[in-house]
């Protein structure tokens, strides 16, 4: 790929890529950026399932590339599942393959830059979290043209102050503890609820403060549990017999230990059908925490408690209001960027103003919540227990 | 995918070698284990010999930080590949694993603490053997002698072949481990030269080998079975890495028993039970370990599989 443009700006041809994972809103960013580039003259294609579309177009019987027509993006339903898919893994540098009943990872991020060039297209829009943009800071200093959007139902990008897809996972979020507090009123019992947050536990914490939880747990904060049990014996009482604990999946523990799932060898091993087509274990990747606190906390108080975990569940449904003008406002602001030739960006929500930040100056870091965030104020005022006194 | 070629002297990716063993042949052994592997099994314990290239890997417990060292923070490392959380209780450098890729042996060799270190290094048939030489008296004395690990050694066919060769003609007994995922005519080439094969009947039914190793094992058994026939002079030892949930139970150890008891040069059958030493290697390679939640299976399972195959084997009172 060339870094300069080498087009005059009318007639450019640009491409949109989305990385692993649902975030309500893609089609909004796609709709915002082909629009963007219609405005402009250019025509843009969207690849399908990240960069598949690209490298692997045998897969794609009617092509790995769809043409972001105007008639295409008139009719294309922002609420509805991504329209380019999305591929399990981006990650153009570890192409795994299986050659000859052999399994390798191979690099194809040459591969690629030489199709984009072969399809004429000469910037790519990449819709990405994290992770995302380090491959795609990657690409970059290879010589790809792109701008980058941040996409996060965590809202744990750096370098913005809001990534778009959080407010919709924290509106469901809300309206799913909202749920589990009515059933644990009428069960009399203690839910522990675990919401997404790996690192950072904005949604855990906002959501928390939403419907005034007792306790909420997030992975800035390494939490006492004997003091959350403390906590929890005063506020549940024979007059309000329940109670709501939010656990970000990083929550972390003040003595060090880390949530564990609970040992199913034994049970496994002596499955009949351990050889046969169904097996006792499965890949877990959410759940331990709640699981982790909700047994934990049993031990040390009367009250019985039991985990939730939404996990998955705030991924998917209709934008916010929010996220569907943040998502066309990124994906318009993008492709400005392209316009402008500042490539290797990201494009940013820094109040009031979007901007491009450098991918450098957007990756290595996550956007936790800080000691003094306002909304750490907030959940003291509420008299919501974070996990230990502060 | 064989990294080894034709020009002289014919060298290998080692990824360690590993003198005084005793459980993968006959006597006292040399293991050596080569990098590059044709499988992905999620509860590999060698998760740095998968990869053919050497690749870096990082001690965060060596790290003294960036106020105290810093080395790698900046050039010639390549940028953004190394940083420090701000906030965080310590200054230790983490690793964007996205970009830290590119380093070599040379750039690692730069941190001054060894926090930064390869995995891998190009060898020579000579250099190993020389190296192999070392315990001569040892392998006399046991009848023992070299064993090619990995990975999957198979794959650096020209390499392995050379290193068994060069061991037989110093008279030293040799030995591979293998999963004989490989096309048959690269056990053509080594077989010859090896007098004990350890391998691995993983799973049984082809879905499940591909679910939890990638590919399905219907070339493998093949493999097995025509070795079997075509090495009478070899001793095969059949192996299961027991792994509860996936392949610890009755019905997968009768099926490898049916498999291998028709064949008298298959002179046993070992269970490995799953481990999670690797886990702290997949820590150091920046690499998410799917199992993480699993256990050891427990000493009950391991005796009761291990009776059925005694039992099988005519062996009593063991």
């Amino acid at each position: 790929m060339i870094k300069e443009i080498g087009h005059t700006t009318f007639g450019r041809r640009i491409g949109i890529m989305v990385g692993a994972g649902h975030v309500p809103g893609i089609n909004a960013v796609v709709m915002g950026a082909a629009l963007a580039a219609g405005k402009l003259g250019w025509e843009m294609v969207g690849i399908r399932d990240g960069f598949d579309g690209l490298l692997h177009p045998e897969r794609y019987p009617d092509g790995g590339l769809v043409t972001l027509s105007p008639q295409l993006i008139e009719t294309l339903d922002p609420n509805a599942a991504g329209l380019l898919g999305q591929a399990p893994r981006v990650d153009p540098f570890h192409v795994r393959q299986v050659n000859d009943d052999m399994v390798e990872e191979v690099d194809m991020s040459d591969a690629l830059l030489r199709k984009l060039q072969a399809e004429n297209i000469d910037a790519v829009v990449a819709v990405v979290g994290g992770r995302g943009l380090s491959i795609l800071y990657k690409l970059h200093r290879k010589g790809l043209n792109t701008v980058c959007v941040p996409r996060s139902i965590e809202n744990d990008i750096a370098a913005t102050s809001v990534s778009f897809g959080f407010n919709t996972a924290l509106s469901v979020t809300i309206e799913m503890l909202d749920r589990a507090r009515q059933g644990a009123q009428s069960a009399r019992k203690i839910g522990v609820v675990e919401v997404s947050g790996d690192q950072a536990g904005w949604l855990a914490l906002q959501a928390g403060i939403a419907v005034c939880a007792d306790v909420v747990l997030i992975p800035e904060i390494p939490c006492d549990l004997q003091a959350v049990a403390a906590r929890l014996r005063d506020k549940v009482t024979a007059r309000r017999p329940w109670g709501l604990v939010v656990v970000a999946e990083g929550a972390t523990f003040v003595d060090g230990a880390k949530p564990e799932a609970q040992p199913s060898s034994l049970k496994a091993s002596l499955s009949p059908l351990a050889t046969g087509d169904a097996s006792d274990h499965v890949i877990r990747r959410s759940g331990q925490a709640a699981e982790t606190v909700a047994s934990r906390l049993q031990l040390s108080i009367a009250e019985e408690t039991y985990p939730l975990v939404l996990g998955p569940w705030v991924r998917s449904g209709a934008p916010t209001a929010i996220d569907r003008q943040l998502a066309l406002a990124y994906g318009a602001g993008a492709v400005r960027g392209i316009n402008a030739g500042t490539y290797g960006t990201m494009v940013a929500f820094v109040p009031p103003d979007v901007k491009f930040v450098p991918l450098a100056e957007a990756i290595n870091k996550v956007r936790t919540v800080p000691r003094d965030s306002e909304f750490i104020q907030i959940a003291h005022s509420l008299g919501i227990f974070l996990g230990r006194e502060l | 995918m064989n990294p080894a070629t034709s020009a002289a002297p014919l060298s290998g990716i080692v990824l360690n070698i590993q003198r005084y063993c005793s459980h993968d042949g006959p006597g006292i052994r040399t293991n050596v284990f080569l990098k590059g592997c044709s499988l992905r099994c999620k509860w590999c314990g060698n998760p740095e010999s998968i990869a053919f290239k050497p690749e870096l890997s990082y001690d965060p417990k060596k790290c003294t930080g960036k106020a105290a060292c810093g080395a790698c923070l900046k050039a010639p490392f390549p940028e953004a590949a190394f940083y420090v959380v701000e906030g965080a209780e310590d200054d230790k450098v983490r690793v964007n694993w996205d970009l830290a890729g590119e380093c070599d042996e040379a750039l690692a060799s730069l941190c001054p603490t060894g926090a930064l270190e390869m995995f891998g290094k190009r060898m020579t048939v000579d250099e190993v053997l020389s190296e192999v030489e070392k315990d001569e008296s040892f392998y006399r004395s046991t009848k023992g002698g070299l064993t090619l690990s990995g990975g999957e050694c198979l794959l650096q066919l020209d390499f392995s072949a050379a290193l068994l060769k060069g061991a037989h003609e110093r008279g030293f007994n040799t030995a591979i481990e293998t999963a004989c995922n490989v096309p048959w005519a690269y056990i053509e080439k080594v077989f010859p030269h090896v007098d004990t094969v350890l391998h691995d009947h993983k799973l049984t039914i082809p879905e499940r080998h591909k679910k939890w190793t990638g590919v399905s094992n219907e070339r493998i058994l093949s493999n097995f079975k025509k070795a079997y026939e075509a090495f009478p002079d070899i001793d095969f030892v059949a192996r299961t890495p027991l792994i509860p949930g996936i392949n610890a139970d009755e019905e997968h150890i009768r099926a490898v028993l049916a498999f291998i008891r028709p064949h008298k040069n298959v002179i046993d059958y070992e269970l490995l039970p799953y481990h999670r030493f690797g886990l702290g290697k997949y820590l150091s390679l920046g690499v998410v370990y799917e199992l993480d939640d699993y256990k050891t299976p427990s000493d009950d399972l391991v005796k009761h599989l291990q009776s059925i195959i005694d039992e099988a084997f005519g062996r009593t009172g063991r």
